[in-house]
């Protein structure tokens, strides 16, 4: 009899146990671990809904993903699309306010490597706040981004969609100007002093694309500056000034340069503006810029 | 005035034509080397026959010798030449050897014009230049007011005016940098820094009248100078209208500089350098010393500048990051060798 009770007992305590694992199955699958681009791991227990992005990028990518109602925080200059305004702001990106991102009680900051300050991404994994950190250079690593976020979102196929659109776009652009003649393109990203881009940058793979040659390429720096002399000696074919604004300062920049009438540029009147917006930002948009570039670079090209 | 050395006594009329004539010459050929270099080649010989007006030149190397390095190394020398006036004329006004022309307060009163220029979207044609200017002028309007509170000017509260103000303006420049957008933080580093890359002929021009008559005002000082450091009150006995030359000293130095600071932006260590290297070679006499220190800082800009086109190139370096880095162990080198002659006098 004893024994029977006994048997019975360990019969039900084995079902119960049984029941919790079951019951505690579905949970475990649902956490699921990401890795970002810097190669940490990212915990997620659930498909995040209050998202702070801690760069204006990161912010036109989940407006492009359509996960604009999980956003509950944005940087400053976040200012594409109009909407984006009226979000809550965390500070600049180099300078996040880390009190203001704990408040708005994110279950996911998504953060960039080289804008974002380390610290700041540490301090918040200490808070117990999810950072998943980007690092797109270049342009096929942004749409590789973009997708990304869409996955740790839980929306990968939409997302695979979206970027789908974008790709054909690139790949138009690739057709076009393949095979054709690679003009020297000198681009502008400050004008005094004068800066521009070396090959490292995403602006030199926008370039490349666009079916052009970068003249500042085989600088050191990042974004080396550079003599106005060397440039006049380099004989640049296309230039190209990145303006923040319209008109004004940057049309003057751009008249500046026709004193140089050396420059081939110059003389075939190929001097332009592009809006900084759309090469600047490791964003969807980053696909238009390269579109404006490629009109810029290849006007021969009967463009649609 | 305790004057050792007989070399040092003796400034004649001769002795100070002959050193203004050594160190043009010197200036002449630093600009000859100066316009030889740069990242685009060209060779001595082609430069001496494109000067001559002779010989055949490419387009694009006549463009970089008439109008990129030859208006900067122009500009570079008038600007050195002021900056190293300034440091001569304000270390004998103030009777202090660290004076020099940002000593009381143009350098940041320029720089906040020339901050709000930038971050108001302004060109640095005119606009830029024309704020530093007008706010260089108001501040040291504003120092020589609150010094000259009891009718004359004294030097201890004109220095200390001179570094509050300049305190007071540093962490408004700061709050600018701070709040900045990224992409006008390089044009304002570049303008704090000092810059010469974009130097034109109008500036030169516009600089150089000005620059002319305040030097040769300034010169007709120089025996008054002499008798200044020596103290103010002995120099009043001796009938030099002590307030008079500092006005117009203060007031005439002010004004270059505010102006040539408008476009070269922010150029430290030369107005200090020069005049105490002059004084250590020349000794005190102002009447060679106001020459010799001027002409020796447009010597010893072109030159810096030149190392800053030159030293990354084909990128550039502010010459301001040049001045203090070659200047300051130089100085110092001179400094434990000969010792500072500021306290014989």
């Amino acid at each position: 009899m004893k024994e029977a009770r006994f048997r019975c007992h360990v019969a039900r305590s084995l079902l119960l146990l049984l029941l919790i694992a079951l019951l505690c199955c579905p949970l475990q699958v649902r956490a699921s671990t990401f890795r970002d681009s810097l190669g940490r791991k990212v915990v997620l227990s659930a498909a995040p809904e209050r998202i702070v992005s801690l760069a204006p990028s990161i912010t036109e990518m989940i407006y492009f993903l359509g996960l604009d109602d999980r956003l509950v925080g944005v940087t400053r200059f976040s200012y594409f699309p109009e909407q984006a305004k009226e979000k809550a702001r965390v500070g600049t990106y180099t300078d996040i306010n880390l009190e203001k991102v704990v408040t708005l009680d994110p279950d996911l900051v998504i953060a960039t490597a080289d804008g974002n300050r380390k610290e700041d991404v540490e301090m918040l994994e200490e808070a117990g706040i999810p950072v998943y950190v980007v690092n797109p250079r270049r342009v096929g690593q942004i749409l590789e981004t973009i997708e990304a976020v869409g996955d740790i979102c839980g929306i990968a196929h939409r997302a695979r969609e979206r970027v789908g659109s974008l790709r054909e776009r690139v790949a138009r652009v690739e057709e076009a100007v393949q095979g054709r003649s690679k003009p020297l393109v000198f681009l502008v990203i400050n004008v005094k002093p004068l800066m521009s881009v070396n090959h490292s940058t995403t602006h030199h793979d926008i370039i490349e694309l666009a079916g052009g040659r970068n003249l500042a390429q085989d600088q050191l720096v990042t974004y080396p500056r550079l003599s106005l002399e060397e440039v006049i000696r380099r004989r640049p074919e296309v230039i190209i000034i990145s303006s923040m604004e319209k008109g004004g300062e940057h049309e003057r920049a751009r008249r500046e340069w026709f004193r140089w009438t050396t420059i081939p540029a110059v003389q075939k009147e190929r001097v332009h503006v592009i809006s900084s917006d759309l090469i600047d930002r490791a964003a969807p948009r980053i696909v238009e810029g390269l579109e404006e570039m490629a009109k810029l670079i290849h006007p021969e090209i009967p463009w649609d | 005035m305790g004057l050792r050395g007989a070399r040092d006594q003796i400034v004649t009329p001769l002795r100070v034509l002959s050193i203004g004539i050594i160190l043009s010459i010197v200036l002449a050929a630093v600009a000859f080397i100066s316009l030889s270099m740069g990242p685009a080649k060209v060779s001595m010989g082609t430069i001496l026959g494109w000067c001559a007006g002779m010989g055949s030149v490419d387009q694009t190397t006549s463009m970089i010798l008439a109008n990129i390095r030859l208006p900067r190394i122009l500009l570079a020398g008038l600007v050195g030449f002021t900056l190293s006036l300034g440091g001569v004329v304000f270390q004998a006004l103030l009777r202090n050897p660290l004076a020099e022309p940002f000593i009381l307060g143009i350098s940041s009163g320029a720089a906040i014009g020339a901050i709000a220029g930038i971050v108001l979207g302004l060109g640095f044609s005119v606009g830029v230049p024309l704020l530093s200017f007008i706010s260089a002028l108001a501040t040291i309007l504003l120092v020589l007011g609150i010094s000259s509170r009891h009718g004359g000017l004294e030097s201890s509260t004109l220095l200390l005016t001179g570094v509050i103000v300049n305190a007071f303006f540093t962490a408004v420049i700061m709050f600018f940098i701070a709040t900045a957008s990224d992409s006008r933080l390089h044009s304002m580093l570049f303008w704090l820094y000092g810059d010469l890359s974009q130097s034109k002929y109008i500036q030169f021009s516009l600089c150089l009248p000005l620059v002319l008559i305040v030097s040769g005002v300034i010169y007709l000082f120089s025996r008054h100078l002499n008798l200044i450091v020596g103290g103010e009150e002995p120099a009043l006995q001796m009938g030099v209208e002590v307030e008079l030359v500092k006005w117009v000293a203060f007031i005439g130095i002010s004004l270059i500089t505010g102006v040539v600071v408008a476009f070269s932006g922010i150029i430290g260590f030369v107005g200090l350098i020069v005049p105490h290297l002059m004084r250590m070679m020349l000794g005190p006499d102002h009447r060679l010393l106001i020459p010799a220190s001027a002409l020796g800082g447009a010597v010893f800009l072109v030159a810096a500048d030149t190392v800053a086109r030159m030293i990354i190139s084909p990128s550039e370096l502010p010459v301001g990051v040049i001045t203090a880095f070659l200047g300051a162990p130089f100085f110092i080198y001179l400094l434990k060798r000969k010792g500072s002659q500021w306290n014989q006098d």
